[in-house]
């Protein structure tokens, strides 16, 4: 999120795609809602659904699944058509945004029409809406990034505010809204398989770094892999572990994963029972050697499984049981303080790590540094008669000291502390604080450079000094490409800046260029190789004292030269809806080694139209009483009684079709061969040949009732089918999240 | 001066369909379930430029139908407008059921023909007749938070502010104020005269 929920009341209009704020974020919608009271702000809602937040909206388009891209060029063909695009912001700040118009050039009103099923008139008058009410903010999740061209769509979105230059002010940016509380900080940490903490890569001079700032040997370290090679390679992803458990098995996808499957899985907190293929993840459940799960709920992992040994719950402690930083999806911090121990015989998540760490033997080394400190020089040193650390405060002081590539060198336990204690001394708009807490934003959020610094309430705003959050776009890709400078343009730089124009990242070897100045010897010997692992901060302090962002002052890229897809590129989904278009815009070859997995995209595509046998569009989403697998929520009796059981919104055209009669029972099958039994609902917040299934539910499989796995007790008060069973095969190219949103579907009578 | 008289107002602008006041009523009055002394409704759902939604419960009108139509004449009308009643003289007829324009009374369900039992409704976070904030007034009427100076639990976890609660000129100073921003006319704009007649 480069903005906040907050700034979107600067906003003068608001562009929502792929995400329904008004059911996923209830309290960040009155955020909208305000805009439109204070600003008269304009809301487009793009989704295939009528959904909530469409009902609050001045412009709806209801569009084909899986057709952002060519909607966006769409709206990029209309734009640079009549001249409305930021010329000057694109020329300074912008790489290859010609690449860009050559393919807008394609998606006339009319060919967007044919592919995305939203009218010409419509995308006319939207596109003019958004182009001639400045800033406009654009806002997504899951809608646009749950697709085999999730990347392509989360990169198209931002090209949008960056042609008509609503990237980097207030009441502009890319709000994409995190959908649980603390996901922000959970990627931040790097509880991703492909990076370490805070981004940084997997590669040697990372990992050496982290060894550094641990305080244990990169040698120890590497003894825990197979081989060094391995500490390179990203590992399986939440979306397919169950491919290394099940590979070897016919029809299943090869692995590369050193010769062995997955044996054991370790689940603490999280709704694995609804990504998607759910069936998969059943039979990968029941092929471990050992399944743990660590959960305040009994997680339905452990209902849905048919094994019968080897399987362990932890009772772990909720929230409220615990304390720290929670990062906010703004990239704000707050402080969350314990209001009980823990209940009964359950732990806290770090406990029950902590006595993992200890079995496994590494317990000492990997908790050592939250008994050391930082000296003057950046290097650590045990803290002298400090037998034990304070937890979370010692963690915490670790991230901040450790992870200076988001910047986050300036949250210290006591600043989020007072920031959450004093929350009313900020303004709930621009987040800046008032009176003692004046100079600073609430939660300070990241890139917070220093002890000293405010934090930066809007990504890329050179509208304002570093001091006051200002920066530019990252230099991260090199300083030109096939000749072209990627360095931004002269008087592109944040104000009170010593350099005017772009620069690199900061280095020991150019800060006396850029700051115009000698360093004193005792001033070079702190400076480290670079701002990303100086951990004096010296060379922070000294880019921030004139003015520079620490990152350097570069372009944005439209192009990804690394990327299969340069740009953009429309890509039908594997199941497309439109099998006529699947020639003209073809998905990628099958991916070989795609987090360890042999990933198909063509094979599948090309194998058949299966609108034959699967004529209905299917998608997914979420329920405003319920939130991921549902597993706290289910254990709510009041949420149960307002939403009691699993059901399928459907048109009553075509349930009248099918003769599904509102409140009956109905199957939906999937083209991967499984099925579901639901209650039919009638709505009209669907298209007639499209149906809408939340993923709240569980404890059913393909019509069989699982719930008598529950231990006594535990059972939540409603089961249900999970919409992730009939979700088929179908992964994003480069993050590989699962394709859920743009599937198909046969409905029948129970 | 005149006393406030206490009011709902639910802004359908700005109401989401959420839940969040039926669930929070439901929570802190420890209500039975299926007994819902607020709920949310929408109408004309999916159907662009149509749909609305609106939080509904006992509206504690001026001139009270339901106190009217009492047989046992169990209710009492406090003197900032807060519609309460005695469940200990309610007998369960359901007659305040016939009357309220909102269909806000309740009745609780338990046994197998569905036993009226004592009615029961939104209280605005007031209490009853009992003793106030004593365990016998909550195990009947739920919290009194209005005694305690807190705004009722509806209102307050409202997400989008939808939901307003208060005497009954601060609320329409709220509403007075939001409708000007918003130009004073338009779909999601309040109940005014266009609405109601129609421009005519």
């Amino acid at each position: 999120m480069t903005n906040s929920f907050g700034d979107i009341q600067n906003a003068k209009s608001i562009f929502i795609i792929g995400c329904n704020p008004a059911v996923n974020h209830p309290v960040g919608f009155g955020h909208i809602l305000k805009a439109k009271e204070r600003n008269n702000a304009k809301i487009i809602v793009i989704d295939p659904r009528f959904t909530k937040s469409a009902a609050k909206a001045d412009y709806f388009a209801q569009i084909r699944p899986g057709t952002d891209i060519p909607f966006v060029y769409g709206m990029l063909h209309i734009i640079f058509k009549n001249g409305w695009e930021d010329k000057k912001y694109i020329e300074d700040r912008v790489y290859g945004m010609d690449e860009i118009r050559a393919e807008a050039a394609k998606w006339t009103p009319q060919v967007v029409a044919d592919v995305t099923g939203v009218s010409a008139e419509t995308l006319i008058e939207i596109t003019t809406i958004y182009a001639k009410n400045s800033p406009g903010t654009l806002l997504w999740a899951m809608g646009l990034t749950q697709h085999t061209v999730g990347t392509g769509n989360t990169r198209i979105a931002p090209i949008l505010q960056m042609a008509l230059g609503y990237m980097g002010k207030a009441g502009g940016g890319t709000n994409i809204l995190r959908g649980h509380d603390n996901v922000q900080g959970a990627t931040d940490m790097g509880c991703l398989s492909d990076t370490l903490p805070g981004y940084y890569g997997l590669v040697e001079g990372s990992w050496k770094y982290y060894a550094r700032m641990w305080g244990v040997e990169y040698d120890y370290i590497k003894s825990h892999f197979k081989d060094a090679s391995w500490m390179g390679k990203p590992g399986f992803t939440l979306a397919r572990w169950w491919a290394g458990v099940l590979a070897g098995k016919p029809g299943e996808d090869a692995i590369e994963n050193a010769g062995t499957n997955l044996k054991a899985l370790v689940v603490m907190g999280c709704g694995i029972t609804s990504t998607s293929q759910n069936l998969k993840i059943q039979q990968g459940l029941d092929n471990l050697e050992l399944l743990v799960i660590a959960d305040p709920f009994v997680n339905e992992a452990a209902i849905l499984t048919n094994r019968k040994d080897n399987l362990f719950i932890l009772p772990s402690a909720t929230q409220f049981e615990s304390s720290g930083t929670v990062s906010a999806t703004n990239r704000s911090a707050q402080w969350r303080y314990k209001v009980v121990e823990p209940l009964y015989e359950s732990k806290a998540d770090q406990d029950i790590m902590f006595e993992l760490a200890k079995r496994l033997g590494f317990y000492e080394e990997y908790t050592r540094s939250m008994m050391m400190h930082l000296k003057s020089d950046g290097y650590l040193e045990m803290t002298p008669g400090k037998k034990t650390f304070q937890w979370p405060e010692d963690a915490t002081i670790e991230i901040s000291r450790t992870l200076r590539t988001i910047g986050m060198m300036g949250w210290t336990p006591e600043r989020i502390k007072k920031h959450t204690d004093n929350w009313h001394m900020f303004d709930e708009i621009t987040g800046a604080g008032k009176g003692e807490m004046k100079g600073e934003y609430y939660g300070l959020p990241w890139p917070c450079w220093s002890v000293k610094h405010g934090g930066t309430p809007n990504l890329y705003n050179v509208d304002v000094p570093i001091s006051e959050g200002g920066m530019g776009f990252r230099n991260n890709f090199g300083l030109e490409k096939d000749g072209v400078s990627l360095l931004a343009g002269q008087g592109s730089a944040p104000v009170n800046s010593k350099v005017d124009g772009g620069y690199p990242e900061i280095t020991k070897e150019n800060i006396e260029k850029l700051i115009g100045r000698t360093l004193s010897a005792s001033e070079k010997d702190l400076c480290g190789a670079n701002w990303k692992t100086c951990t004096s901060g010296k060379l922070v302090d000294l880019a921030l004292e004139a003015g520079l962002t620490p990152y350097g002052n570069a372009k944005a890229r439209a192009v990804v030269w690394t990327f299969p897809d340069r740009i953009p590129l429309h890509r039908e989904p594997l199941y497309s809806s439109r099998p006529d278009l699947v020639e003209k815009y073809p998905t990628y070859a099958d991916k070989a080694n795609h987090f360890r997995v042999t990933t198909k995209y063509a094979s599948i595509q090309k194998e058949k139209d299966y609108t034959k046998e699967f004529p209905i569009i299917m998608t997914t989403g979420r329920l405003v009483t319920m939130m991921g697998a549902g597993l706290e929520n289910r254990a709510s009796k009041y949420i149960c009684a307002l939403t009691p059981e699993m059901f399928c919104d459907i048109h009553p055209d075509l349930a009248s079709q099918h003769g599904i009669k509102n409140g009956q029972m109905m199957w939906v099958h999937s083209p991967a061969g499984t099925k579901i039994k639901v209650k039919a609902k009638y709505s009209h917040t669907v298209l007639p040949h499209m149906v809408f299934l939340p993923f709240h539910f569980g404890g059913y499989m393909q019509g069989v009732d699982m719930t008598g796995n529950f231990p006594a007790g535990t059972k939540p008060y409603a089961s249900g089918e999970c919409a992730n069973t009939v979700v088929s095969y179908g992964y994003d190219i480069m993050t590989q999240i699962p394709a859920s949103k743009a599937g198909l579907c046969r409905v029948e009578k129970a | 001066m005149e006393n406030a008289r206490m009011k709902f107002y639910c802004d359908e602008s700005r109401c989401i369909e959420c839940d969040g006041c039926t669930i929070a009523c439901a929570e802190a009055h420890e209500l039975p379930v299926g007994i819902a002394r607020r709920k949310v409704i929408t109408i004309h759902e999916g159907i662009p430029g149509k749909e609305v939604s609106t939080s509904v419960a006992c509206m504690h009108c001026t001139d009270a139908p339901c106190e009217q139509v009492c047989p046992v004449d169990c209710f009492y009308i406090r003197e900032d407008g807060v519609v309460l009643h005695d469940k200990n003289k309610c007998i369960g007829c359901g007659y305040c059921l016939y009357a309220c324009p909102f269909g806000a009374p309740q009745f609780p369900r338990e046994g197998i023909f569905g036993s009226k039992g004592a009615m029961d409704k939104c209280t605005m976070c007031a209490g009853g007749p009992l003793t106030t904030n004593s365990h016998h007034e909550f195990e009947l009427y739920g919290q009194n938070r209005i005694a305690e100076g807190k705004v009722p639990v509806c209102a307050a976890m409202c997400s989008t502010k939808a939901l307003l609660v208060g005497d009954a000129e601060s609320v329409s100073n709220v509403i007075r104020a939001r409708v000007t921003a918003r130009g004073g006319k338009g779909v999601n704009s309040s109940y005014g005269w266009d609405k109601a007649y129609k421009n005519q």
